[in-house]
């Protein structure tokens, strides 16, 4: 295995980030409505030069209205997801870790539901409450796993699975409280739905996306020496108690971002990390960030085919993932068991 | 063991994506309205609306909106509608968007309509608000009573320069209400149970204007909930006790007989209004709040209450008498169940 250098790191991300970008392209000229490339590269180009008036309106709502601000909630969603998940597989010491399988998505869920009861009308409280209900998920399924002391894999596994269709149970519960019409649109975004753009500023969720992944990244050499044994990490000088409160955090609030904005999408976690591993070794130097991208892509495509296959009716997003992710799960849980 | 890690690794790997969402991300919400004057107008969920002074390109979001639509003459106008807005058989041809719960924006804005109705009973808000901030004007309907309906037509009516068509069909329709009124006004309430879903058993609560046509056809529901669909079990129907089980032609196509077809299940056929056959089949438009829901109210009324129909003009003289206080009590129920949302 070739020893990884920052030139190679630099390189795999471009590489990654070059298929981004072409997916990207594809799915701006994917969609209902006709529009040719060189009109998106117009349009774009005069959005870019300032010339707005130009645009025709509708190539203007198209492109900067709907494929756009869909592309980049995909983007925020799948690298947060996908992050999350790498990090949950560090701090559990468990391949098949994974926000969703783990509850923590549910948990998500009812805190950002729970918190919009509360108090409706201020930004950013669904983001707030969803971090709370991922942590105090994450919290409660890493105690309920552990058993004499020790991280067991398949307690882990149940602990998530059964918070899981607790909090599912509850947010059924919350939902008989709620007028038929948020009824339908909380089952959609329980689905994992990209259609509908976050209220709150979107900025600003990117900006503390970017801090959350990066500060994963920061822990990564540790979570390389954690994953040999927590013992031998703790000789080699790592602080394995911060290194973890680091990553905990982090990942619920990765998970809490993409609930918030883009319910539940389940085995994004899993599928990416993976895949990144396969391709791209385990260090987790390289997997953090690949992983990122990764997601970005896999959602990308993954909502572009949701809202291209069925048209002009739309799939959730969470239905493509799954159908991709959950054979991938099984895989993964029968090649442990061997 | 430790490498010693460069600062500048941390960075690549974020910035780079970083740059190029940051552009995606500012784009929300800056559509602004450049568009030709109109009126603004707030809509019946309380957003206000500016449409324009000349609708030209109707895009319905729902089966109920494309038959008002259609009512008010207005199908020359109907740019599209949806997957399942069958009523008239016309409204099949147009162009679709999709289902009512999802349908595709995109499809939407290709047919560059200048109007889209939706509803609260079946659209998702979250529709409304991806076509508002695409700066296409959107009118929500909410209708939890029959006469809300009414004033719904007469509105959207007004707003797509239809307004003298509208009054009329609604002079039309509330016409044939009052005579339904006429006859029924002292006549006892009949207890039903509405079924809008079979397995699991779902019916209509208080605020929808299901419930509200089942008072005009002089029956009342024998379910009280706030919840406009709620479950209910059998039991409860059982403990109830309907007079009349009341069924929409829509999900029981298939099955024929439906009152034969009830005796055979269990759990229903021990209900007493199954076993006399008292089973009332109404067509679809009950379940829309359009023009078609009177006549379904009318159907209805002549089934639960064959004897009012029969010609007997001393009886229409008495009830004429009590047709105010119904009007008034219809009204005292209408502030009790405010159509808030």
């Amino acid at each position: 295995m070739r020893p990884l250098t920052p030139r190679r790191i630099a390189l795999i991300c471009g590489l990654l980030l070059a298929v981004l970008f072409g997916v990207v392209v594809i799915a701006l000229r994917m969609g209902a409505y006709p529009i040719s490339l060189l009109d998106i590269v117009m349009t774009l180009f005069r959005e870019a030069t300032g010339r707005r008036d130009d645009i025709p309106l509708e190539f203007w709502q198209v492109v900067f209205g709907l494929r756009l601000p869909r592309i980049a909630l995909g983007i925020m969603v799948g690298a947060a997801l996908a992050t999350a998940g790498a990090g949950f597989q560090a701090l559990l010491r468990n391949p098949l870790a994974e926000p969703y399988v783990l509850g923590v998505s549910s948990g998500a869920a009812l805190g950002a539901m729970l918190s919009l009861m509360l108090a409706p009308h201020i930004a950013g409280v669904i983001q707030v409450g969803a971090f709370v209900g991922a942590a105090a998920t994450t919290a409660t399924v890493y105690f309920l796993g552990r058993r004499g002391g020790q991280l067991d894999s398949a307690t882990l596994l149940l602990a998530g699975i059964i918070s899981a269709s607790f909090l599912s149970a509850a947010i059924m519960f919350l939902g008989t409280t709620m007028n038929a019409r948020d009824q339908r649109g909380t089952a959609f975004w329980l689905m994992g739905d990209l259609a509908s753009p976050p209220s709150f500023a979107p900025g600003w969720l990117f900006f503390v996306l970017l801090v959350t992944i990066g500060s994963i990244y920061t822990t990564s050499s540790d979570l390389n020496l954690i994953l040999t044994g927590e013992q031998e990490a703790r000789h080699l000088g790592v602080n394995v108690n911060r290194v973890k409160l680091v990553v905990y955090i982090a990942a619920s609030l990765l998970t809490g971002l993409a609930v918030s904005v883009g319910g539940a999408i389940g085995y994004v976690g899993l599928l990416v990390p993976h895949a990144m591993r396969m391709l791209f070794g385990t260090d987790y130097r390289l997997l953090i960030p690949t992983s990122a991208i990764g997601g970005a892509i896999i959602i990308v495509v993954a909502d572009t085919l949701a809202r291209t296959v069925v048209a002009p009716t739309e799939l959730p997003v969470g239905a493509m993932t799954a159908l991709a992710g959950a054979p991938v799960f099984i895989y993964l849980m029968r090649r442990r068991v061997r | 063991m430790r490498k010693p890690q460069p600062w500048r690794l941390r960075i690549p790997a974020a910035a780079g994506i970083g740059v190029l969402l940051l552009c995606g991300a500012q784009l929300n919400g800056q559509m602004a309205a450049q568009r030709p004057a109109g009126k603004m107008v707030t809509d019946e969920t309380g957003r206000r609306v500016m449409v324009p002074a000349e609708v030209k390109r109707i895009v319905t979001l729902a089966p109920d909106l494309t038959e008002t639509i259609y009512a008010l003459g207005l199908e020359e106008r109907l740019a599209g509608d949806t997957e399942i807005c069958d009523t008239p058989p016309a409204a099949k041809m147009k162009p679709h968007v999709g289902t009512p719960i999802s349908p595709n924006l995109e499809a939407i804005v290709a047919l560059h309509p200048d109007f889209v109705l939706a509803t609260t009973s079946i659209n998702r808000r979250e529709t409304v608000d991806a076509l508002r901030r695409l700066g296409i004007a959107v009118y929500t309907s909410n209708p939890h009573t029959v006469s809300g309906m009414l004033d719904s037509i007469s509105q959207i009516g007004e707003l797509t320069g239809a307004g003298e068509r509208g009054a009329a069909v609604v002079a039309r329709l509330r016409a044939r209400l009052d005579a339904l009124h006429t006859r029924l006004a002292d006549l006892p309430l009949v207890h039903v149970l509405f079924v809008v879903w079979e397995d699991p058993l779902i019916t209509v609560g208080q605020n929808t204007f299901i419930a509200d046509a089942l008072r005009w056809a002089g029956a009342e529901s024998i379910i009280l909930s706030k919840q406009n669909w709620p479950r209910v079990g059998l039991e409860e129907v059982m403990r109830l006790q309907p007079e009349y089980i009341v069924l929409t032609s829509a999900h029981l196509k298939a099955e024929g007989n439906e009152s034969a077809d009830l005796q055979k299940r269990s759990g229903w056929k021990e209900l007493r209004a199954v076993e006399l056959g008292h089973v009332a089949v109404v067509g679809e438009g009950v379940d829309r709040p359009a023009p078609g829901l009177i006549d379904a109210i009318e159907e209805l009324a002549h089934v639960l209450h064959p004897d009012a129909f029969k010609v007997n003009s001393d009886h229409g003289k008495m009830r004429l008498r009590n047709n105010a206080e119904f009007h008034a009590a219809v009204a005292t129920t209408k502030e009790l169940c405010p159509c808030a949302l």
